[in-house]
C-alpha cells in the first residue's frame, strides 16, 4: 500500500498549545465557581443577595464551565495531539482548527454571560439558549469536518482504538445535542422545547446521561488508550479487550438514560430498560479500567516514582469506582434511597474530579514539556499536586455520600404508627450542613493542588528558551484506502467511513427504541385526567421559576414511594406535566419537592418566603430573592409566548392568545389585592415578578382538581 | 402486590427487543475478536509508541 518515498510534514502543535492554555484558564474558573457554589450551600449568605451569582444561576455556570470549558478544551487538546500522531497526518485544515478553537471559546463566553443573567432552558448540561445551541452545532460540525478530513488524508492504514472513541464521541454528541435542542424561539434569548413533560424528561435524560457518557467518558477513554501507553512507555494491556470494550460500551451506554427517572411518571418499561442496561455497563466499564491499569503490568514501580503515572492510575481507578457506583445507583431500590440526594453529587464529582480532572492533569504534565521542548519544572510540585488533589477528592466524595445516605434515610424514616419521623424537611437539611463545609474544604484542597500545577506549568513554559516550533516528521503516504483480504475488524479499522456508520448505528438502536414510542404521548395519557394549560400569569411565573434555576434545588416529581406520598401527597402523573415546556421534574432536592405546593400556603407566605426564607422556614439555606420585588413582569411578551405554546399543541384558544397580557394583568391584580389586604404595601405590586411567581407556585398540583 | 406492580409494566416487547439485539451483538463480538490473529493485536498495541520523537 505504501510507496518508497516519504512525505515530510509537520504536526500542528500550535492548536494543541492553544487548547491546553484554554483548559488551564477555564479549569480555574470552573473550580472557583464550584467552590463558591459549595460555600453558598454551607452558608447561605454567600449568595450575597445578588441575582447573578445566586445558587440557582451559579450551579449551571459551574457545570457548564466544568464540562464544556474545562473538559471540552482538554478533550480537544488531547485529540488534536494524538490524532495527528496516530494517523501520521497534520490536521485536515489549520483554518478549521482555528475556527474550532475560537468558536468554542466564543460559546464558553456566551455561556458565561447568559447563564448568570438567567437565560436558561433549565435542562441540565443543555441550559444554553437557542442562538448558542446553533453556534455549538456549527462549531461541532467544523470539528467533525476537520477530524474526518484528517482520517481521510491519513498515512497510517489502521485506526488505533483511541480514534474509534473519538469517532463515537463526535457522532454521538452531534446526535444528542441536535435532538435535545429542538426548540421554538420566543425571543432572542428564550425558547420552548418541542417536547413536553414526560417526553421532555426522557429526551433530556437520554441527553444528560449520554453527555456524561460521550463527552466525559468516551473521549477520555480514547485519551487513556493513547496517553497511558505514552506515559508508561508500554503498549496497552490487551488490544483484543479494547475492541470488546469499545463496541459494548458504545452500544450499551445510550440505553441507560432512564435510570435518572426511576419511580417517576415515566412508563415502567422504559425505566426497567434503563436499569437493566445500566447494570450491563459494569462489564465494559470495568473491562476498560482493567485494560488501562494492567498496562502497567511489570512496571508498577513507575507508580511509586512518576507523578504522571500516579495521576493516570488514580484517574483510571476513579473511573472504575464511578462506573461501579453508577450501575449500583441505577438499581431501583438503591435509587429510591440515593436519588435527589447529595450521594449523586458525590458520584458525579468522583468522575469529574477524579477521572476527568486527574487524567487531564496527567495529560497536561505530559504534553507541556513536549510542546515547549523542555522539561517539567518540578516533579516534586507535581507530586504535591497529586496528594493534595487526592485528599480534596476524598473529602468531597466521602462527605457527599455520607450526606446523601443520611438525608435519604431521614426522608424515608417512618415510625410505628406510620408517620414520618422527620416531617419538617428543613430538619433533614440542617443535619447535613456540616458535611457541606467538609465538601467545601475538599474543593479548596483540589483548587490548591491546581494552583500548584498552574505555577509548575508557568515555570515550565518560562524556562523553555527556544522558539517553539511544530514537530516535523516523515511518513510514507497511503496510496490506497481500500482494504482487502484482511480479517473483519482489521479491515474495518482501515475504513473510516464504514466504521463511523457502524458507530452511528450502535448508538441509534437504543435511542430509537427508547425515545420513539414515548413520542406518542396519547398512549400514556388518561383522557379523563387531562389538565388545563397554564394561565398567562402562571406561564410568566413559570418562566421566572426557570430563570432563577429553582429546579436546581427543588423537584416537581413525587415518586411512587410510600414515604414520598406521605410527605408530599399522591404520586405525580404523566398528565400533570403534559404541558410543561421545559419539564421541571428536577434531579436534586436541596429543598423539598414542589409538585403539590399550590394551595398549601397563602400567597402572603410565599411573598415573605421569597424575600427571606428564614422568616417562614427557620433553618432554611435557601437564598433571598430581593430582586423579584423590584423587577417587573413582561406582560407584553405573553401573547407571543402563548402563541408559541399554541403552535406546539397546547390547547389555547385564539382569544386566550390575543388577550394574554390583559388576562395576566387581571390575574396579577387578584393576587396583589390579596397581599394588600394582608398588609403588604408596595408601589405597583401587580407588576412585580414576585406576583407572577406566586401565581405559578399556587398552581402547582392544583390543575385538574375538582 | 406483584400483579399490581406488573400492571404498570406495559410494552414489554420493547424491553425484549432491546435485550435480544444486545445479546446477539455481544455474542458476535466475542466470537469475532477470538478469531483475529495475535500478530495483528501486537502490531496495533504498539501504534502509539511509534514515531513520535522530534
Amino acid at each position: 500500500m505504501t510507496e518508497g518515498k516519504l512525505d515530510h510534514f509537520a504536526y500542528d502543535d500550535k492548536i494543541v498549545r492553544n487548547f491546553l492554555m484554554a483548559t488551564m484558564i477555564w479549569a480555574g474558573a470552573a473550580f472557583l465557581f464550584g467552590l463558591l457554589a459549595a460555600l453558598e450551600l454551607a452558608h447561605w449568605p454567600f449568595n450575597l443577595n445578588t441575582e447573578f451569582i445566586t445558587f440557582g444561576r451559579l450551579r449551571p455556570l459551574h457545570t457548564n464551565a466544568a464540562i464544556f470549558a474545562f473538559a471540552g478544551n482538554a478533550i480537544f487538546a488531547g485529540i488534536y495531539y494524538s490524532t495527528q500522531r496516530l494517523l501520521k497526518a497534520r490536521m485536515f485544515s489549520d483554518a478549521l482548527s482555528q475556527i474550532h478553537f475560537w468558536g468554542w471559546q466564543l460559546v464558553i463566553i456566551c455561556a458565561a454571560i447568559t447563564l448568570p443573567l438567567g437565560y436558561s432552558q433549565s435542562k441540565e448540561y443543555a441550559e444554553l439558549e437557542w442562538p448558542i445551541d446553533l453556534l455549538i452545532t456549527l462549531i461541532w460540525v467544523v470539528f467533525a469536518i476537520n477530524f474526518f478530513g484528517t482520517i481521510k488524508k491519513r498515512r497510517e492504514q489502521h485506526m488505533y482504538v483511541a480514534i474509534w472513541f473519538y469517532i463515537a464521541t463526535i457522532i454521538t454528541v452531534a446526535v444528542l445535542h441536535i435532538i435535545n435542542s429542538i426548540e421554538l424561539p420566543v425571543s432572542f434569548l428564550q425558547s420552548y422545547p418541542v417536547y413536553a413533560g414526560m417526553q421532555d424528561a426522557l429526551v433530556q435524560w437520554w441527553y444528560g446521561h449520554n453527555a456524561v457518557a460521550f463527552f466525559l467518558t468516551t473521549p477520555f477513554l480514547g485519551l487513556m488508550y493513547y496517553y497511558m501507553p505514552k506515559i508508561a512507555n508500554r503498549p496497552i494491556y490487551s488490544y483484543r479487550l479494547s475492541i470488546i470494550h469499545f463496541w459494548s460500551l458504545v452500544f450499551i451506554y445510550i440505553w441507560a438514560g432512564p435510570h435518572h427517572l426511576l419511580y417517576t411518571a415515566l412508563p415502567d418499561w422504559a425505566q426497567t430498560l434503563g436499569m437493566v442496561f445500566s447494570l450491563m455497563l459494569w462489564a465494559p466499564s470495568w473491562g476498560g479500567m482493567i485494560n488501562g491499569l494492567l498496562t502497567l503490568r511489570g512496571a508498577w514501580h513507575l507508580l511509586r516514582e512518576d507523578p504522571l503515572v500516579k495521576f493516570m492510575v488514580a484517574a483510571i481507578t476513579f473511573y472504575g469506582m464511578a462506573t461501579f457506583e453508577g450501575p449500583l445507583l441505577s438499581i431501583k431500590s438503591v435509587s429510591s434511597l440515593g436519588h435527589y440526594t447529595d450521594w449523586i453529587i458525590g458520584h458525579v464529582h468522583i468522575g469529574a474530579l477524579g477521572w476527568n480532572g486527574f487524567l487531564t492533569f496527567a495529560m497536561i504534565y505530559y504534553l507541556v514539556p513536549k510542546l515547549w521542548n523542555t522539561k517539567l519544572y518540578s516533579l516534586r510540585l507535581a507530586t504535591a499536586h497529586f496528594w493534595i488533589g487526592l485528599l480534596g477528592i476524598l473529602l468531597y466524595y466521602i462527605s457527599m455520600v455520607t450526606a446523601g445516605i443520611t438525608q435519604g434515610l431521614m426522608w424515608r424514616a417512618v415510625d410505628g404508627s406510620g408517620r414520618l419521623v422527620y416531617p419538617d424537611f428543613v430538619e433533614t437539611v440542617t443535619k447535613i450542613v456540616p458535611l457541606y463545609w467538609v465538601r467545601a474544604f475538599g474543593g479548596l484542597f483540589y483548587i490548591i493542588g491546581f494552583a500548584l500545577m498552574a505555577y509548575n506549568i508557568y515555570r515550565t513554559i518560562k524556562q523553555a528558551n527556544t522558539k517553539v516550533v511544530d514537530t516535523k516528521v516523515s511518513a510514507a503516504p497511503l496510496t490506497n484506502h481500500k482494504v482487502e483480504d484482511e480479517e473483519p475488524h482489521k479491515k474495518l479499522e482501515g475504513m473510516g467511513l464504514t466504521f463511523s456508520v457502524l458507530s452511528f448505528i450502535a448508538i441509534a438502536v437504543g435511542s430509537i427504541i427508547e425515545i420513539v414510542p414515548t413520542l406518542s404521548l396519547h398512549k400514556y395519557v388518561e383522557p379523563s385526567k387531562i389538565i388545563d394549560p397554564y394561565t398567562p400569569l402562571q406561564l410568566a411565573g413559570r418562566d421566572i421559576y426557570v430563570k432563577e434555576g429553582c429546579y436546581v434545588c427543588h423537584s416537581q416529581m413525587i415518586r411512587k414511594l410510600p414515604s414520598e406520598v406521605l410527605r408530599y401527597g399522591p404520586a405525580s402523573t404523566i398528565e400533570e406535566s403534559m404541558w410543561d415546556r421545559p419539564f421541571q421534574w428536577g434531579s436534586k432536592r436541596t429543598g423539598p419537592d414542589l409538585a403539590r405546593l399550590g394551595g398549601k400556603y397563602p400567597s402572603l407566605w410565599h411573598f415573605k418566603h421569597m424575600m427571606d426564607p428564614r422568616s417562614t422556614s427557620p433553618g432554611s439555606i435557601m437564598p433571598n430573592y430581593p430582586w423579584l420585588y423590584s423587577k417587573k413582569t413582561d406582560f407584553l411578551i405573553l401573547r407571543k409566548k402563548l402563541s408559541v405554546m399554541k403552535g406546539l399543541g397546547v390547547p389555547y384558544s385564539d382569544e386566550e392568545v390575543s388577550q394574554a397580557d390583559l388576562n395576566a394583568i387581571k390575574e396579577a391584580k387578584i393576587i396583589a389585592d390579596d397581599l394588600r389586604s394582608q398588609g403588604i404595601e408596595m408601589e405597583k405590586l401587580d407588576e412585580k415578578e414576585i406576583v407572577a411567581l406566586i401565581s405559578y407556585l399556587q398552581a402547582l398540583g392544583q390543575k385538574g382538581k375538582k | 402486590m406483584k400483579q399490581e406492580a406488573l400492571s404498570f409494566f406495559t410494552d414489554t416487547w420493547l424491553t425484549l427487543i432491546g435485550l435480544t439485539i444486545f445479546f446477539t451483538y455481544f455474542v458476535y463480538m466475542i466470537i469475532h475478536v477470538l478469531y483475529v490473529k495475535k500478530e495483528y493485536y501486537d502490531a496495533m498495541e504498539k501504534l502509539p509508541l511509534r514515531g513520535d520523537s522530534k
